[in-house]
């Protein structure tokens, strides 16, 4: 318990320091939500909604971190990790290395979550958000789109020769997806063929079980997404476990 | 004596390519043990090896009396390592550093002693890569001791260094080796290897070509001066020095 400690702590403390994560994964997610709220204000989602256009897009909005954190901070980190031979290192140490993979998937869950909780205040006391569904419906969806993306990090890091080939990886899911899946540039203001592209995109998906969940839409709606989140997650652990290369 | 490390007949081979071939040697207790030999000799797939971060591919080892494949995590309380490259993480300052190694052992030696003894105390803020060469591989040998080890494995310490920083390095392991400490290292300069070394083995191509003592290494060659005698030993020309 005192070496999980130590470790988290002065993960925690480098990864801070690194501050990329601080921007792409906390202060972003804030500023698209300041954005929307100002174009869009406090209008319904479409005329006669019974929500707002920014409930609508919370969901989204809460995905940007969790794909910044769990595509391209965990991929690096992990890829990093191994070519700086941190992870041989502790090989001959009495803990084993998995122990510091850990560590960093829980740094990263933790960006994840202060990013949900300023962006939920600032919805919330600013734009005068509310839950229309099932707050634990939503975090449950929120804990498997973070899996299911941190799975897509790993398995990346994992098996990338080396921490370049895991960055241009890393960028081409994580670009893609920041841009096309809605989790910046809303779903809903797509053309309906960028729409049928964008549902190709995994996070899409996360994000749609995470909208149905605010909205309080029904979970029969978001069966196809939660199946594909879960698949995902599933066969990226697999193939990370079975191709993980420790150097 | 205690024998600390046992290998036994180590062979590693890469895609049909012999790493190494066939290298038994005995490092007993309070021994400073040198494995010698040119850039891709062997050295550090025998450390690797010896240690289980390779596997081998015949033969056998002992570190303490225990096979390195099991017990690791007992084994390991007991055994301080210095890989050839640096291993630490980008942003990472001097005492992070040392006080998340320290947090991986149930018994560690207080670093900050170990600091101020290395002289780099005030550095402890300073991000481990603004530190200067001398000052990281002093820093590397302070991990390597925070264990509390037994044995140390040291894979080219003083490599990069200038004569001064690796004059005070030469002085901390004299001084290590006072208390008793077993070392195991590698290195390519041979006037360190006839301060430090009690015992030499020499590697040529994954094979052990000289085993001993610095002066049976001078005496048995052909030269007066051991760096002579070493490169005579590693020599690539066949004439000279098979089956010795």
């Amino acid at each position: 318990m005192k070496t999980f400690k130590t470790m988290l702590k002065t993960e925690l403390k480098v990864s801070l320091r690194g501050v990329d994560m601080i921007i792409f994964a906390v202060c972003m997610p804030l500023v698209v939500l300041v954005v929307l709220g100002i174009v869009y204000g406090n209008k319904p989602a479409f005329d006669g909604a019974s929500y707002t256009f920014l409930e609508q897009s919370f969901g989204a909005l809460a995905s940007i971190s969790i794909c910044a954190g769990g595509i391209m901070g965990l991929a690096l980190v992990v890829a990093d990790y191994r070519e700086k031979k941190i992870l041989k290192r502790f090989k001959v140490t009495p803990i084993r290395p998995v122990l510091i993979l850990f560590v960093q998937v829980l740094i990263y869950a933790l960006y994840a979550l202060v990013s949900l909780l300023s962006l939920f205040i600032v919805a919330v006391l600013v734009f005068g958000f509310r839950i229309h569904g099932s707050l634990l419906q939503f975090f449950l969806g929120w804990l498997l789109v973070l899996i299911s993306m941190f799975s897509i990090g790993i398995m990346v890091g994992g098996i990338a020769k080396n921490v370049k080939i895991a960055g241009i990886i890393g960028s081409l899911l994580y670009f893609p997806m920041l841009v096309f899946s809605g989790a910046t540039l809303p779903y809903e203001v797509m053309p309906t063929a960028m729409q049928k592209i964008s549902d190709i995109l995994v996070l899409t998906q996360g994000i749609k079980i995470l909208k149905a969940a605010i909205l309080g839409q029904p979970v029969g709606n978001i069966l196809i997404p939660i199946v594909v989140m879960a698949a995902v997650g599933v066969i990226c652990t697999t193939v990370a476990l079975k191709y993980f290369k420790w150097e | 004596m205690e024998e600390i490390i046992r290998v036994d007949n180590l062979s590693k081979f890469y895609r049909g390519f012999k790493a190494v071939n066939d290298l038994s040697f005995s490092v007993k207790k309070g021994m400073v043990f040198g494995l010698l030999g040119a850039n891709g000799a062997g050295k550090s797939t025998t450390i690797e090896c010896i240690l289980g971060t390779k596997a081998m591919d015949n033969g056998s080892v002992k570190i303490l009396g225990q096979s390195p494949q099991n017990n690791r995590s007992q084994l390991f309380e007991r055994i301080g390592v210095q890989f050839q490259e640096s291993n630490y993480q980008e942003n990472i300052r001097v005492g992070e550093l040392c006080e998340l190694t320290a947090a991986l052992y149930k018994n560690p030696a207080e670093y900050k002693n170990l600091l101020s003894k290395f002289g780099i105390k005030d550095k402890n803020k300073v991000l481990v890569k603004e530190l200067s060469g001398g000052q990281k591989q002093r820093l590397f040998i302070i991990l390597a001791l925070i264990p509390n080890p037994e044995v140390v494995f040291l894979d080219e310490l003083t490599t990069g260094l200038d004569a001064r920083a690796r004059r005070d390095v030469w002085q901390i392991l004299l001084e290590l080796k006072k208390q008793g400490l077993t070392i195991l290292l590698t290195s390519h300069f041979m006037d360190e290897v006839e301060v430090l070394c009690d015992k030499i083995c020499i590697l040529k191509r994954g094979c052990k070509v000289f085993y001993g003592t610095v002066k049976e290494a001078t005496e048995s060659s052909p030269y007066n001066k051991f760096e002579d005698a070493y490169l005579w030993y590693t020599d690539d020309r066949e004439d000279s020095n098979e089956n010795v």
